[in-house]
């Protein structure tokens, strides 16, 4: 063959290398080699349909054909049958971007996931990257931080505080030091929306981090990444070498005059250090361990100076609000609610990844359209939205529409976005357990409530089982205050959260205790 | 009392007051003698003086004098 | 547990505007930036809490505290909320009491209630008992610490126990080693439930870098570390005495819990000024000595010092004594006798030796233990500022910017102070260590020098003239405070010579062995400050040229501005608890209480008029000179309150000699030592337990000693003294020590304002307190100097006659450790043994691999004045060609080898500076290991 290489498409991103997308990049190397066929394979991030992955895109003259599930044994196959050409296969999937699952999407974060190497800062550029900076240089910081507020982006890691209002708080102190701390620690189970975009748009959450520097006069950024996350580190230090050989990071960004730096720093499992006062104490290299509010970390944070704490959506996002403006990200979304949600669909369901959309869409719109219900097949019972702290929510009440103020009007919340299923063979008593001993694992040991309440919600309910039916209405009732004292009583949200799982089991599943 | 260590003390003063007062030095070692000197004291270095005051600097030689002249130490 | 009749306010407290809330309806007002629950406190609203208390930072984890706030949503922990003007706070409601509750009953479900002995008024039981709790419903099977997550008792701190089972994870066994004490040697390892308080890397505490303050145990709400002598009384105190502590010159103010006429237990009073809550592992726990089975509780005389003991009555011993002083003036002369009083004893029983010796004896042979320490300190302040004293306040380091330590090691000699420094530096004062010895604050756990001039033994004064060198020749010299505070005339000849190159760093780095630029930044760093604050100990004033060295730090701190407010200023540590007092007292020789000469007849008359006696206008001997005196022959008798000369003056074989040839010497004291084996008379004397008076610390504070309990000889120091001034003929009567303070007050210009009402109701008391300053005088200098004038002092550097030699090659330095104090005699007859139980020599390995010596081998150190033996560690705290040792044990001998060199000011013995050989040999000479065989010293007694 001659001219251009072909250019193939084969995700980097863990989710998709967990299913074998290493092999069959390999092999489609070696395969094209032996055939004498001139291949180009890029390494992508995951378009986030994980129920496709290994998801192998070919780049076509009428656009990027996908096929997948992908397994190496199907190379022969498909390169025989015309793959490269985007030739017809059981396994074809057409043009990815019009694939109903991502055509329905509102991709503003994760625009690039899936399509760019996030090992080349020239495929970031070509895509549309640091418009978002070079628009902030272009103004004061003041405005930046106004545009950020306008935009009405709040918080992504699960607390949902409006961004510009903290950012806007570290601008007003007049520390000569300033911190930006990226919240990388994605503990939730069922979620992995930060994951996918270190992985798979690293120079996203870069150029986010610098914008937030140059906004609030911080010169130095943390990324605070937890330990299981090794790929990501690795995507992220090769960014940041590349963004700083290309003056992106440094002592002169972009020629401003203005410096912005970033390190990696790595967690140490611990859950508790997502919690922001604990991951700043771990950063700092002490115990991760619950630092009581106020002062808040905007004013005394990282090493007691000024620092904004984001999680990794939120500073990935704010790139897309500089270059397009804030009212063409507010647009999307509704009620306080504004912009893009990304949603994480996982647990006994039959398509599983990531879909980001307008703020509003339904459970059931998530849980059946997208998701095509359980893995099992049999019916949906119950889903939990927001990590392992989120509530239990039925079957009864999948109208809700996925915003903040929808779900805390339910007793429940959306925190990091991820959404669990589970079918109708679940025991929502067992589910109740699960949260108290999975605050009892993750407790730092600072506060009693969490500390010594966790266990006792264990063993509660262990004892509930077993005691006679006089006894278990008085237990029942323990088990309520022990929810209360927890929730109000706690010093963060681990302990303060773990009712909402609890007590939404016992609301709405009544008859599993 | 050893004459020795009284020749030690009174040479170890005058060194100090030898920086301190260059020309007073005399008078300032005189009167930390007798502010500070137990008056046997002062009367066994006065008599090492008259025996020819081997050992002694010449501040601390000079201040002795000094002493020795005052009615009242005697 | 803090002290049973102390009130916790929950937080400590903090200094700002007032504000005005309304807390359960009553209106408070309190400073700015003080938590909701102190302000409760202070109500009489008090919140229930377990894991605040005033020593501590806020902290928040045990959630008891919870109040409402109108305004506000939920329920906000009061301990780490702020009061803000206007704030209305409900303390109780149903809500709150309800969270209480399960809170407390979540804490009992681990920690069963009747788990801690009643002795350590637990806390947690007794806040769940308030809130009618008797068991937890959370409680089922194995719910209890003990059973979930067993660990055995720690138990190998002398003083106090761990039992893991009794805590309650509140962290603040662990705040307070950081906060309070500064050491870091705790904290929480383990997640969740399985939390549990670790010292070091999980070491029992003995063997961690726990250093024993105590703060841990003070702060533990229930009795998972608890004083071993509280287990061991099993009920709670039954009276509590502030006084003030027996040890060094910190005076921490401390509560005595007393059960049976017993000490059970030393709390440090959190409203002590010096000491701000705090204590050490010898003012805490190592107060045993008082009541140990040594102590000499009978008097006792003998003809001859070859003579055993024979027990007599108190009337027998006082007038045998004072028969044999007037014998002796009677052959000898008026002067031929002499007394010497105690640093250890209280100001009002300094003064009555003092007056003893000029008014009983009639001459002015006094002198005090001072000499040997601090007397530098006296006559080098006196002259450049115009007084005899430190110039600050403690809690000035607080506003210090810079801190220069000089010849001190605060951590080990005066380790409360050192915990406030260390506070201070943890929040970014820079540090500037002068010291030949790597001493631990030049890098300890978040602290760190940022210069250690590690000069030679004996060159303080070339360093400190090349610092001031740098600052007046680099032009960082403070002008305008100069011209304004200063004698223009002592300032310019000053500056000539400090200006001469040969006082510059380069030119006096290969005397100093310190390279010039770090000599240069230091100066530079010291002069910026702009609060510049210098700390010195007895590495300053213990040489040939101790004075001219404290005159040239106060040199230094006038031409940089840095006295005359807080975080500046000149502040000698003092070592021993009464050293400033008495000096203060009119303990030396030449001069009066409140360092008035006794030529000056103004005063001498104002003390004749009172004393109703003729008094010597001729200064008398100092200690040197006294045993000159008695070698030559024309000094007999000495009356010696509490100070071991045989063992802590230099030159041992020198002052036996002259003790062996007096005929009547009293000793005075609680132990027998080395210098009663050549005494005549020993009078017991009295613990600081045993009386009432004041000692005033390095600060110049006068603080109250309360009697703790019964004199266990019968009589009080200030009494036998008293006895025997009248069988000598001079009359005394005082029936109180406040007696003795009126007369002080009105004989001592400093100290007119001061009395024990005005100490019992202002806590303590900095002198000068007079008319112009009724309340005392926390920072001295302040518009201008005592003296007038600032006076600068030419500082000329003279080399010590001591010298290395190719048979002296090494110079020795002495210092102290934490858990022993000066001569031991107290330290030694306590547990603190187990951490020090003999002196060491610390040898450089460079020097050491020389000698072919290692690590534990005995080594013999030779100097010009005699020999010993020591065991040696080789570290590089030492650099090359210096050697170390403490001096507590007597079976040391370390003052075998040091000499009879002296500053030139104050004959301050050179115990700094010893040229010494050092060689390997097989065992401690034989007098030593006698020594370390036979039981701690009781000479045999005679039965009356």
């Amino acid at each position: 063959m001659t001219g251009a290489p072909v250019r193939l498409f084969v995700p980097g991103d863990s989710g998709a290398v967990s299913v074998g997308a290493d092999t069959v990049a390999r092999d489609l190397a070696i395969e094209c080699r032996r055939r004498g066929i001139d291949a180009q394979i890029v390494r992508t991030g995951s378009r986030g349909m994980y129920w496709l992955e290994p998801l192998v895109e070919v780049q076509t003259p009428e656009g990027r054909v996908g096929y997948g599930p992908v397994k190496a044994g199907d190379i022969p196959r498909l390169l025989d049958a015309g793959m490269l050409e985007g030739a017809v296969d059981d396994l074809r999937l057409g043009d990815v971007d019009r694939h109903p699952w991502m055509r329905s999407q509102q991709r503003l974060t994760g625009a690039r996931l899936g399509l760019v190497d996030p090992q080349d800062i020239d495929d970031y550029l070509s895509h549309g990257g640091y418009l978002g900076l070079e628009a902030a240089l272009s103004l004061s910081p003041r405005e930046i931080v106004q545009r950020i507020t306008d935009s009405g982006l709040r918080g992504r890691g699960g607390a949902a505080f409006p961004t510009g209002i903290k950012w806007n708080t570290v601008l007003e102190q007049p520390a000569a030091q300033k911190y930006i701390a990226c919240n990388a620690d994605e503990g939730d189970s069922g979620t992995f929306a930060d994951r996918m975009l270190m992985e798979g748009d690293p120079f996203a959450l870069i150029e986010g981090m610098t914008i937030a520097g140059i906004a609030v006069g911080a010169t130095q950024g943390y990324i605070y990444l937890r330990i299981e996350y090794p790929h990501a580190a690795r995507t992220l230090e090769a960014a940041l070498e590349q963004a700083r050989e290309r003056g992106y990071l440094g002592d002169d960004v972009l020629g401003s005059g203005k410096t912005f730096d970033i390190e990696v720093r790595r967690g140490a499992g611990a859950y508790i250090c997502g919690e922001e006062t604990s991951m700043l104490e771990s950063l700092q290299g002490r115990r991760g361990e619950v630092r009581v509010r106020p002062p808040l970390p905007a004013i005394k944070g990282l090493f007691d100076r000024p620092t904004v704490v984001n999680n990794v959506v939120t500073l990935a996002t704010v790139p897309v609000i500089l270059a397009r403006g804030a009212e063409f990200y507010r647009d999307f979304g509704m009620g306080r609610s504004r912009g893009t949600v990304m949603l994480q669909l996982a647990g006994n369901v039959k398509h599983g990844g990531l879909v980001e959309c307008g703020f509003g869409l339904t459970v059931r719109e998530l849980v059946h359209r997208y998701g095509g219900g359980t893995a099992t097949g049999r019916p949906v019972r119950a889903v939990q939205i927001g990590g392992p702290l989120g509530a239990y929510l039925p079957a009864s009440r999948f109208d809700t529409p996925l915003e903040y103020e929808a779900l805390a009007a339910m007793d429940a919340l959306l925190g990091h976005g991820g959404v669990v299923v589970f079918d109708d063979s679940v025991d929502m008593a067992d589910m109740a357990r699960h949260a108290f001993a999975f605050c009892a694992l993750e407790s730092c040991g600072k506060c009693t409530p969490c500390r010594i309440g966790s266990t006792r919600g264990v063993q509660l309910l262990d004892r509930l089982v077993t005691s006679p039916d006089g006894a278990r209405a008085a237990d029942k009732a323990l088990i309520e205050e022990l929810c209360d004292t927890m929730a109000e009583g706690s010093l963060c949200g681990l302990g303060g959260m773990t009712p909402f799982p609890v007590r939404s089991a016992l609301r709405h599943f009544p008859e599993d205790f | 009392m050893d004459v020795q260590r009284l020749v030690a003390m009174a040479n170890d003063i005058a060194a100090f007051f030898d920086a301190e007062s260059g020309n007073a030095a005399p008078e300032g070692v005189r009167n930390h003698l007798s502010k500070f000197w137990e008056p046997r004291m002062r009367r066994e270095i006065i008599e090492h003086l008259r025996k020819g005051g081997e050992g002694l600097c010449p501040t601390a030689s000079a201040a002795i004098e000094k002493l020795a002249a005052d009615p009242s130490v005697s | 547990m803090h002290a049973h009749d102390h009130h916790d306010l929950g937080t400590p407290a903090v200094k700002g505007e007032p504000v005005t809330l309304e807390i359960d309806g009553v209106s408070i007002t309190v400073p700015a930036g003080t938590s909701v629950i102190r302000a409760a406190a202070l109500a009489h609203r008090d919140i229930p809490r377990l894991c605040a208390t005033d020593t501590l930072k806020s902290f928040g984890s045990c959630r008891l505290c919870l109040v409402h706030i109108e305004g506000r949503k939920g329920t906000p922990a009061s301990c780490t909320t702020e009061v803000v003007p206007g704030m209305k706070v409900h303390t109780q409601s149903e809500q709150l009491e309800r969270l209480r509750r399960n809170v407390l009953e979540l804490y009992v479900s681990e920690h069963p209630m009747g788990s801690c002995p009643a002795s350590a008024g637990c806390e947690l039981e007794s806040l769940a008992a308030q809130h009618g709790i008797r068991e937890s419903r959370y409680a089922v099977g194995t719910t209890a610490r003990a059973a979930h997550m067993p660990a055995a008792v720690d138990a190998s701190n002398p003083y106090f126990v761990a039992d893991d089972s009794l805590c309650i994870v509140c962290s603040r066994c662990v705040r307070a080693c950081e906060d309070q004490q500064g050491t870091f040697a705790l904290t929480i390892e383990g997640r969740g439930l399985e939390s549990r308080v670790a010292a070091s890397q999980r070491q029992p505490f003995f063997e961690s870098e726990c250093v024993s303050c105590g703060a841990c145990v003070e702060a533990c709400p229930t009795g998972a570390l608890l004083e071993k002598s509280v287990i061991a009384v099993d009920q709670l105190p039954e009276r509590s005495v502030r006084t003030t502590c027996a040890y060094c010159g910190v005076g921490c103010s401390l509560i005595a819990e007393v059960s049976a006429d017993a000490v059970t237990r030393m709390v440090p009073d959190r409203a002590g000024r010096a000491n701000q809550g705090h204590a050490c592992v010898k003012g805490r726990f190592a107060y045993g000595y008082a009541t140990h089975g040594d102590r000499v509780t009978r008097p006792l005389i003998r003809e001859r010092i070859t003579d055993e003991w024979r027990e007599v009555s108190w009337d027998e011993a006082i007038s045998h004594a004072a028969a044999e002083f007037k014998r002796i003036q009677a052959k000898y002369g008026r002067d031929s006798i002499g007394g010497i009083t105690s640093s250890r004893c209280t100001n009002e029983e300094t003064f009555l030796v003092q007056k003893l010796v000029r008014a009983a004896f009639g001459n002015n042979n006094v002198d005090t233990c001072a000499r040997v320490c601090h007397s530098p300190t006296g006559y080098g302040l006196k002259h450049t500022l115009g007084e005899s004293a430190g110039t600050q306040e403690f809690v000035s380091v607080q506003q210090a910017d810079v801190i220069m330590v000089i010849g001190a090691s605060p951590t080990e000699a005066h380790p409360v102070f050192a915990s406030q420094m260390k506070r201070r530096l943890r929040a970014g004062a820079k540090l500037i260590v002068v010291d030949p010895r790597a001493i631990a604050l030049v890098k300890s756990p978040h602290v760190a020098a940022d210069y250690h001039l590690r000069l030679l033994p004996g060159t303080n004064v070339a360093v400190i003239n090349a610092l001031a060198h740098v600052v007046v020749t680099e032009g960082l010299t403070r002008d305008d405070y100069i011209a304004d505070r200063c004698e223009r005339e002592s300032y310019e000849k000053w500056r000539a010579f400090i200006s001469d190159p040969k006082n510059s760093p380069e030119a006096v780095e290969t005397v100093t062995g310190v390279p010039a630029a770090l000599v240069r930044g230091a100066a530079r760093l010291y002069a910026r400050g702009p609060n510049s604050a210098i700390y010195y100990g007895l590495g300053v004033t213990e040489h040939s040229q101790g004075t001219t060295m404290v005159m040239g730090i106060a040199n230094l701190a006038m031409a940089t501005g840095n006295l005359g407010r807080e975080g500046v200023g000149v502040s000698p540590l003092r070592g021993q608890n009464n050293v400033q007092g008495s000096c203060d007292m009119g303990s030396f020789p030449h001069e009066f209480s409140g360092y008035r000469h006794v030529s000056d007849d103004a005063t001498r008359g104002l003390f004749e008029s009172m004393w109703k006696v003729q008094l010597g206008s001729e200064p008398g001997l100092r200690i040197p000179n006294m045993f000159e005196a008695a070698l030559d022959g024309s000094f007999k008798g000495l009356y010696i309150q509490g100070e071991d000369f045989a063992q802590s003056d230099p030159n041992t074989a020198h002052v036996t000699a002259a003790l062996s040839a007096m005929e009547c010497i009293v000793i005075q004291d609680i132990f027998h030592n080395e210098t009663a084996k050549f005494a005549h008379v020993f009078l017991p004397g009295s613990s600081f337990l045993e009386k009432d008076g004041t000692f005033t610390n390095a600060e110049r504070r006068i603080s109250r000693v309360r009697k703790v309990i019964e004199p266990l000889a019968g009589f009080a120091d200030w009494q036998v003294t008293m006895r025997l001034s009248n069988a000598l003929g001079y009359a005394m009567d005082y029936s109180h020590p406040s007696q003795i303070m009126d007369e002080i007050a009105a004989l001592t210009p400093t100290f007119t304002g001061v009395s024990y009402e005005k100490l019992d109701r202002l806590g303590s008391i900095q002198w000068p307190c007079n008319d112009a300053a009724p309340q005392g005088t926390p920072t001295m200098h302040v518009d201008q100097f005592v003296r007038g004038k600032g006076k600068f002092h030419v500082t000329a550097y003279v080399p010590t006659r001591e010298r290395t030699s190719a048979k002296y090659p090494l110079l020795l330095t002495t210092g102290r450790v934490l858990t022993q104090y000066n001569v031991g005699a107290q330290t030694r007859r306590t547990a603190n043994l187990a951490w020090h139980s003999e002196d060491r020599l610390e040898l450089h390995p460079h020097d050491a691999e020389a000698r072919g010596i290692e690590h534990g081998d005995w080594v013999g150190v030779t100097s010009r004045a005699g020999d010993t033996v020591l065991r040696v560690e080789i570290t590089d705290r030492v650099a090359p060609g210096v050697v170390y040792t403490t001096f507590h044990f007597p079976e040391s001998g370390a003052n075998l080898i040091t000499t009879e060199n002296s500053d030139w000011a104050t004959n301050c013995p050179e115990y700094k500076v010893t040229a010494v050989q050092v060689v390997k040999v097989a065992q401690p000479r034989a007098w030593q290991r006698r020594r370390q065989e036979a039981a701690p010293a009781e000479p045999a007694v005679s039965p009356n």
